[in-house]
């Protein structure tokens, strides 16, 4: 800490601090605006000038100058003052002055202070710019006439999206932002550049002219798509969420979000929305009332153990253990599950044989903490982008090293000096196995692995994974996993993060052990930058998992349950929000069981494909519209309020519940705050929480860990055959679920289901981007469009599940890798 | 005081009336001149065959009795206009904030007073009848 001197007030500030910093921590406000507290100062605008003693009173700028001890600074003398009144007189000389157009009016960093500064003069005279405005783009409208020049999208872009996708131009005067040529943007569209720009130059299209930023109110949240749990504010104005608002003091991410987050959120008032409960009546849905509604499925959910049930993991902590109450003691059944039994088998098989506990060892704040990261596949970058933007930081900033076991590239290869194994798709675990054998025979291991329980059969197991035979078997190079292995022990700290979810069936409780038997072996886990994160894949994933809403005890797991229901011991369904049809391997036994059950019932936003066929259909609520709280995939647990009032007609998943073990005769549920209460009592790691702990930060549930190692299976993978290519499916960066399908930004980016092959299978079967090709496995075939990317390794095609309109689980049967043939 | 001198002080002011302009108007056949700065019904501005506003949301953020609505959309020239103007004249109190408030002198306050109608719904002012004619 160093002492200064800011306004003839003594501070102290950490020796790291920029004078900004110091008077910012110090509660003295600056003028600035190219700087973010995310990002590297830069030193574009010279609003911050500053008078130092030392420096004989010379104006120095206040982002970039680190404080020295004793320094005396003067943030607001009559000469700063002027210089700071030049600096906007500068700006507005060509910064177009329409305001009453602009949607930053209001929210607008230059506005605010031109107003505070009175510079309503002007002693210059100049043209203004005509650079032509980029209306095309969905998302981001580009007005360079507006910028002025602070750099700190293109910063934004490069530091912590690590994209690149803008950039200075041209020279002098046309100085202006841009893309590479001057040419559109095409980028990842996470609106981090709108977030940050002190002026109107970028904007958020899907909320243009929408509303006045003053007329907003702002509703903290959290966001409801994927595990990571980012907060959120939502700009609320007459009951409808217009837009996200960027708060860079928000959550740990600090106001950083992906492009669902930020631009997916019109499904909350989307005008498709389900307002009425639906009943079917001479096989037609019709409207009904919620009494006769409800009284129908409580009358089918009497009979006890032929009852199922699928709920989301997008439903609350309370929602959850409050179905599972309904089932287990007033319908009598446990037949349920969530995320089609297997998504989080990693979490709740997979960890609790490994470590003791059904949560992940590391959370995401040890990313950057760590000294190695070792990622299992690529797609961690697309299915949970803001983990991404830790990872991009830890590496380009901190100096992280970066190793990805992986069957294609992605973004993270990209990274500096990031090591990328490609592998045959389908061996992670069997590469695993080898890096775990390598430690141990190379003597890399610490001394306290050996007495872990497990240690002489995992020695024993793995005796059969030498590098050399695994890297026959998976395409690599010995030496590469040799390294690789040598790299992981000897890192002071490493961290192993992998994705799971329905996209992932190879991700399963094998993969975690794997994982977890690296850890163990080296010792990197239960400290800082150490463990394995699993990124469960939806916003209560990790929460589904500690309610403990899965098939435990005999209970049917969601696979099975479908099975069931085609042999007809499952008679009643009842499915909260999830869409099998769409989003579980083998849509065609998915349909055949939907169609075999008896009584299906569906609590649902949307009509969904599985909605359709339902005999009750349940309009339930999204996020913003109620109370309750999400666990996230490091076990942060987070409260959210309603934003908005939801519609008369529906109810909450929670109300719902409610009512119907009121109609089995049982006790009303208490509050969300209370169940909340009770919850705290009984899940692991919750204890001591509560709502009202929960309303600002959110906390994390302890998680212990008790390790062991465990042999993990590595099921071998499918042998090439000519002819055939190795089918991989997954999440596409836009997308998360099946919900972001009705999210405008995401579809505006990624509309519709396809096929990514590589570039020399492309130009070896003469296809194109965008052809329709033909897609066919032993289980279908279906048309999808192609897709070229240098990413691809040759004779792997890549493929999202997210898409009703392409549903890949016409050829995908639930495996890993599916072999399926590809002709024009 | 005498008591006849107030009689006769009344009586001058009536005779003199006798030789003034009559105050009473005989409205509705005589209408009266209101002043310039009269603030009756609103009007909207119009210059090359549209209408000022640019959808700014100042006069519904200035207005203490929260009786205008707008909203904004985008033409085919990407310009910012109201595609939704409207006044609620039972909530209307005739301050002008809208007018002052106004950063593109789009709106105005006629000389128009008679605003009674039959239906509430009558009240409600759209976009076009407040352009002005």
């Amino acid at each position: 800490m160093v002492n200064v001197t800011i306004d003839d007030k003594q501070v102290t500030a950490p020796k790291t601090a920029t004078i900004y910093e110091a008077a910012k921590l110090n509660g003295i406000k600056i003028p600035i605006l190219c700087h973010d507290k995310k990002l590297k100062p830069f030193g574009a605008c010279r609003m911050c000038l500053v008078e130092v003693e030392q420096m004989k009173g010379r104006q120095i700028p206040a982002c970039t100058t680190p404080v020295t001890e004793g320094m005396i600074i003067r943030t607001s003398t009559p000469d700063i003052i002027k210089a700071r009144k030049m600096v906007l007189e500068l700006l507005l000389l060509n910064h177009p002055l329409d305001c009453p157009v602009c949607d930053k009016s209001g929210d607008c960093d230059l506005q605010n202070l031109t107003y505070e500064y009175k510079v309503n003069t002007n002693r210059f005279k100049d043209e203004k710019f005509h650079h032509s405005i980029d209306y095309n783009n969905p998302l981001i409208e580009r007005d360079m006439n507006r910028c002025v020049l602070c750099g700190k999208c293109a910063r934004i872009c490069d530091e912590i999206v690590s994209f690149g996708a803008l950039t200075f131009i041209d020279r002098g005067i046309e100085t202006k932002i841009g893309c590479e040529f001057d040419d559109a943007l095409n980028c990842e569209f996470c609106g981090s550049c709108i977030s940050v720009c002190p002026v109107g130059s970028l904007l958020a299209r899907p909320f243009k002219h929408k509303a006045r930023f003053w007329a907003l109110t702002k509703h903290t949240s959290v966001c409801g798509y994927c595990g990571t749990g980012c907060n959120l504010t939502l700009g609320v104005k007459d009951n409808k969420v217009l837009t996200t608002i960027y708060d860079e003091n928000q959550g740990f991410h600090k106001g950083q979000l992906c492009v669902r987050g930020r631009f997916g959120y019109q499904f909350i008032n989307s005008s498709q929305r389900l307002t009425s409960p639906l009943v079917r009546k001479n096989g037609k849905l019709m409207e009904t009332s919620w009494d006769e509604a409800l009284e129908l499925v409580a009358g089918r959910l009497k009979n006890g153990t032929s009852v199922a049930a699928l709920a989301t993991p997008r439903l609350t902590n309370e929602e959850l253990a409050l179905f599972k109450t309904l089932l287990l003691e007033n319908v009598g059944t446990k037949n349920f599950d969530h995320s089609a039994g297997f998504a989080h088998s990693a979490l709740t098989e997979g960890f609790v044989r490994s470590f003791g506990e059904s949560a992940s060892s590391a959370s995401i704040l040890d990313i950057q903490k760590s000294d190695m990261l070792l990622v299992i596949k690529t797609d961690s970058y697309e299915t949970h982008p803001v983990v991404g933007f830790e990872v991009n930081m830890a590496v380009k900033n901190k100096g992280v090293k970066l190793a990805i076991i992986s069957d294609k590239r992605g973004k993270l290869s990209k990274l500096p000096d990031a090591t990328t194994l490609v592998h045959r798709p389908g061996c992670e675990v069997a590469i695993l196995n080898a890096i775990a054998k390598t430690i141990i025979d190379e003597k890399l291991f610490v001394d306290t692995a050996s007495t872990v329980p497990g240690y002489a059969e995992i020695v024993k197991a793995l005796s059969e994974f030498s590098a050399e035979s695994v890297a026959a078997q998976s395409g690599l190079a010995a030496a590469d996993i040799k390294k690789l292995a040598s790299e992981y022990a000897t890192a002071e700290k490493a961290l192993i993060v992998f994705p799971v979810g329905q996209g992932y069936a190879g991700h399963n409780a094998d993969l975690a052990s794997a994982t977890a038997n690296l850890a163990i072996l080296t010792g990197k886990y239960g400290k800082e930058g150490c463990g394995v994160l699993c990124l469960s894949e939806k916003s209560n994933s990790q929460g589904a998992v500690d309610m403990g809403f899965y098939a435990q005890d005999g209970g049917l797991n969601g696979l099975q349950i479908l099975d069931a229901c085609v042999s007809g011991t499952v008679k009643t369904l009842f499915i909260a929000g999830e869409d099998p049809l769409t989003s579980y391997p083998d849509r065609t036994k998915v349909k055949a069981a939907l169609d075999a059950v008896e009584f299906l019932v569906v609590s649902e936003l949307f009509l969904t494909e599985t909605a359709a066929m339902a005999d009750v259909v349940l309009p339930a609520c999204s996020f913003a519209e109620k109370e309750g709280t999400f666990t996230s995939t490091d076990r942060r647990v987070q409260y959210i309020k309603p934003a908005i009032r939801k519609n008369a007609q529906t109810k909450t998943d929670y109300e719902i519940f409610s009512d119907l073990i009121t109609c089995l005769g049982g006790q009303a549920a208490v509050t969300p705050a209370e169940k909340f209460s009770e919850i705290a009592e009984h899940a692991p790691g919750y204890t001591g929480l509560s709502h009202i702990i929960l309303r600002k930060d959110g906390a994390f549930a302890t998680a212990a860990t008790k390790p062991a190692f465990v042999v993990p299976k590595a099921t071998p993978s499918p042998a090439t055959e000519n002819g055939k290519f190795a089918l991989v499916t997954g999440s596409v960066l836009y997308h998360n679920g099946t919900l972001s399908q009705y999210g405008e930004g995401p579809m505006h980016v990624c509309p519709e289901g396809y096929l990514e092959l590589s570039r020399t299978d492309a130009s070896a079967y003469k296809i194109a981007d965008n052809d329709l090709i033909t897609v066919a496995s032993a289980a279908g075939s279906m048309q999808l469009k192609a897709k070229v990317s240098s990413r691809m390794p040759a004779g792997v095609v890549f493929a999202p599940y997210h898409f009703s309109s392409a549903p890949i689980n016409t050829i995908w049967t639930g495996s890993p890798v599916t072999m399926v043939t590809v002709a024009k | 005081m005498n008591p006849i001198t107030p009689i006769i002080n009344g009586m001058k002011i009536t005779f003199k009336h006798m030789f003034l302009k009559p105050v009473t108007l005989q409205y509705p056949t005589e209408r009266p001149k209101v002043s310039q700065r009269f603030r009756g019904l609103h009007g909207l501005k119009v210059s090359h065959s549209k209408a000022k506003c640019v959808a700014c949301y100042l006069c519904p953020t200035v207005c203490p009795a929260k009786c205008i609505t707008v909203e904004a959309a985008e033409d085919a020239n990407h310009d910012k206009y109201a595609s939704v103007y409207e006044i609620d004249m039972l909530r209307c109190i005739f301050c002008g904030y809208c007018v002052e408030a106004c950063p593109v002198d789009a709106l105005k306050m006629t000389g128009e007073f008679e605003l009674a109608n039959y239906h509430r719904q009558d009240f409600i002012y759209s976009k076009e009848r407040l352009l002005e004619k």
